[in-house]
């Protein structure tokens, strides 16, 4: 069968003919408004220099990701105090306790293998930034792991605030052990 | 063959579509017959299966209840969580395997009785129209005339209803991923406090108005990738709906009874009535043949069956048939194709089944604590393991520890027993003691205990320590 057998058909293969038909007009439609919003986005973006660019956009979560870190970076006594005082850091530190320290120290802090939280003595150091020590880099001779590296600075620091609110809690558990530090 | 041709193969333009691109509203006519009551039937029983799913309850748990946001699933009274992904993997391959079974088999079955575009159009926003604008010729001359006040009231009613609708659709799709006491909250919260949840029951809203009310056939001859993908599994035996050409042609008017008897030779039992034209949702020509548009819905089976009831001549000029069939050819249905996607699904459908029931209630996972393998201190030998434990059952339940060593050991479990809520994980470290000697290195047993499913889960570990006789 030749092309010219029929009106309109351009093409003919393996018996699948080709015309050349009016596409649908929603079709059109779509495709029109896809180019003309494509001519927006790139005058917008790159043209007009309204848009931000894409390194203009990098350049400012880098920034913001350096701030972040830098306001982040000194863990002090007063800070870890500041945060204790933080209904949501300590929320998250609870939340983090309960998932990771409870099972040693049991679930409000009054101890099991490991000591006893809410009291006045301390094994190793009472204040606040001796008990971010010994979260972040644990003890490693008596089984305390170091949380650190799994948890990220963040997750720790929430995890100090939090202990710091349990001292002299006083809940009945594990005998007091270590030095009186009040 | 030598037919008029109006759409379809040959006449080389979409039946749905004019030549100049526009679009040609289709009517349907009203059909009665068995297949549209057996349609119905399926309609509401799917519309019903539906609607009714979100409120049913199983295990404590919705029975249906995708919270992807917290990446929980639970199905049927089972719980899923993100470690169960992999099972999808064999639920898409069953799911495209019966498919290509039901294709191959039946042809487009799945899009004339269950495909929600024809669930939903036929079955609920098509009737609307017929209750408001009236039948097919009622409905022709309303949109072929001016906008009276009257078309402007039966517009604005039936677009109300339409957006109606859709809502209500939208808001039971949205209870399948936030279930309905979440969707209940949400409702009397106001859209303020859940922006996201809200813009989506908007944005399905709109999709399914936009697609009911405006684009509807257009969905299955233009976009729907499955319809598109028909052809490459269908053969000569599969069942469609098609056209007897040997006994309607040629096709003419009905003559009377005396005329008939001297044209009766060379008259086919088509009466050119065109009943089967205007019953059909995609605007085609039946008997044109197999074309891509048609969803095998089956309103012009019936249409044609009352016509041929009524001139007195067997039904079944227009039926469910192969292609082999409708030519007087012996029709088959085991053939290789169907022995082998049959095949597939069987293996696709087996794996599946052997994935959700070796599927455990929970994981224990005994991992080595992160930084030294074991600690010396004086003539002992310790090791820390971690018991990463997560509940997978519907419910809270209960897990007893229990260490088995066969070298005298002092085990330190800060809790035997850990109860979890459903999904709820736990890290329960373990603290392991020995004395030094030519035992160590040794492989000990944990066992894992869960109080609701009653199973037990035995690992290994292996205890570390620096080898040779005790110093």
């Amino acid at each position: 069968m030749s092309a010219n057998d029929k009106p309109g058909i351009l093409h003919v293969y393996d018996g699948i003919e080709e015309m050349d038909n009016h596409l649908p007009n929603w079709w059109l439609f779509l495709l029109w408004s896809t180019v003309l919003f494509g001519f927006g986005y790139w005058f917008y973006y790159q043209v007009s220099g309204v848009g931000p660019g894409s390194m203009a956009v990098y350049k400012a979560e880098a920034a913001e990701a350096a701030r972040n870190a830098a306001s982040n970076q000194p863990v002090s006594d007063e800070t870890l105090l500041a945060l204790m005082l933080d209904s949501q850091s300590v929320e998250q530190g609870k939340a983090q306790f309960t998932q990771q320290c409870a099972a040693c120290h049991g679930q409000k802090g009054e101890g099991l293998i490991g000591p006893n939280l809410t009291d006045k003595f301390w094994l190793h150091g009472g204040t606040p930034m001796a008990i971010h020590k010994t979260v972040s880099e644990g003890v490693v001779a008596k089984g305390m792991p170091a949380w650190e590296r799994t948890l990220g600075a963040e997750r720790v620091r929430s995890i100090a605030a939090y202990v710091l609110t349990l001292k002299n809690t006083n809940v009945p558990g594990k005998a007091p052990q270590g030095e009186l530090a009040e | 063959m030598a037919q008029p041709r109006a759409s379809g193969p040959g006449t080389g333009h979409l039946s749905s579509i004019r030549p100049d691109g526009s679009r040609l509203g289709i009517h349907p006519s009203d059909v009665h017959g068995r297949f549209i009551t057996w349609r119905r039937i399926v309609f509401a029983v799917l519309i019903a299966i539906y609607a009714v799913t979100p409120f049913i309850r199983m295990g404590g748990h919705p029975a249906i209840h995708l919270d992807v946001a917290a990446r929980r699933f639970y199905l049927f009274g089972s719980t899923f969580n993100a470690q169960d992904f992999w099972i999808v993997l064999f639920l898409l391959t069953t799911t495209g395997f019966s498919l290509l079974f039901a294709t191959a088999w039946l042809g487009r079955v799945w899009c004339g009785w269950a495909c929600p575009q024809t669930v939903f159009l036929e079955g609920v926003y098509r009737r609307i129209e017929r209750w408001i604008d009236g039948p097919r010729e009622r409905r022709l001359k309303l949109a072929a005339g001016p906008w009276t006040p009257e078309r402007v009231l039966r517009a604005v009613t039936k677009h109300g209803a339409f957006l109606a609708v859709s809502w209500l659709l939208a808001h039971v799709a949205l209870a399948f991923f936030v279930s309905v006491k979440g969707l209940g909250t949400m409702v009397l919260d106001g859209p303020g406090g859940h922006a996201v949840p809200f813009a989506w029951a908007m944005a399905v809203t709109g999709a399914l108005y936009f697609n009911f009310a405006w684009f509807r056939e257009q969905l299955c001859v233009v976009l729907c990738p499955y319809g598109r993908l028909q052809s490459a599994m269908q053969d000569r035996d599969s069942l469609l709906i098609g056209y007897d050409i040997a006994r309607g042609e040629p096709r003419g008017r009905l003559v009377k009874a005396k005329l008939a008897l001297a044209e009766a030779p060379r008259q086919g039992d088509c009466v050119d009535c065109r009943k089967c034209v205007t019953a059909c949702p995609t605007g085609i020509d039946i008997r044109n043949g197999l074309q891509m548009d048609c969803i095998a819905c089956a309103q012009c089976v019936d249409a044609c069956d009352e016509v041929m009831d009524k001139v007195g001549r067997p039904r079944g000029l227009i039926r469910y048939d192969s292609l082999n069939g409708l030519e007087g050819q012996p029709r088959r249905v085991v053939r290789p194709r169907l022995l082998l996607y049959g095949g597939f699904l069987l293996v696709s459908a087996l794996a599946l089944t052997v994935s959700l029931v070796g599927r455990t209630p929970f994981e224990a996972n005994l991992l080595r604590f992160q930084g030294l393998p074991y600690f010396l201190e004086g003539t002992t030998v310790r090791n820390q393991f971690e018991l990463h434990l997560v509940n997978k059952n519907p419910v809270e339940s209960t897990f007893t520890v229990r260490v088995d060593s066969p070298v005298p050991a002092n085990v330190v479990v800060p809790q035997q027993q850990v109860t979890l809520g459903s999904l709820e994980s736990f890290r329960l470290p373990l603290f392991v003691t020995v004395e030094r000697g030519p035992r160590v290195p040794f492989v000990f047993k944990v066992e894992v205990t869960d109080q609701v499913s009653g199973q037990v889960r035995r690992l290994e570990a292996r205890f570390l320590g620096p080898p040779g006789a005790s110093r």
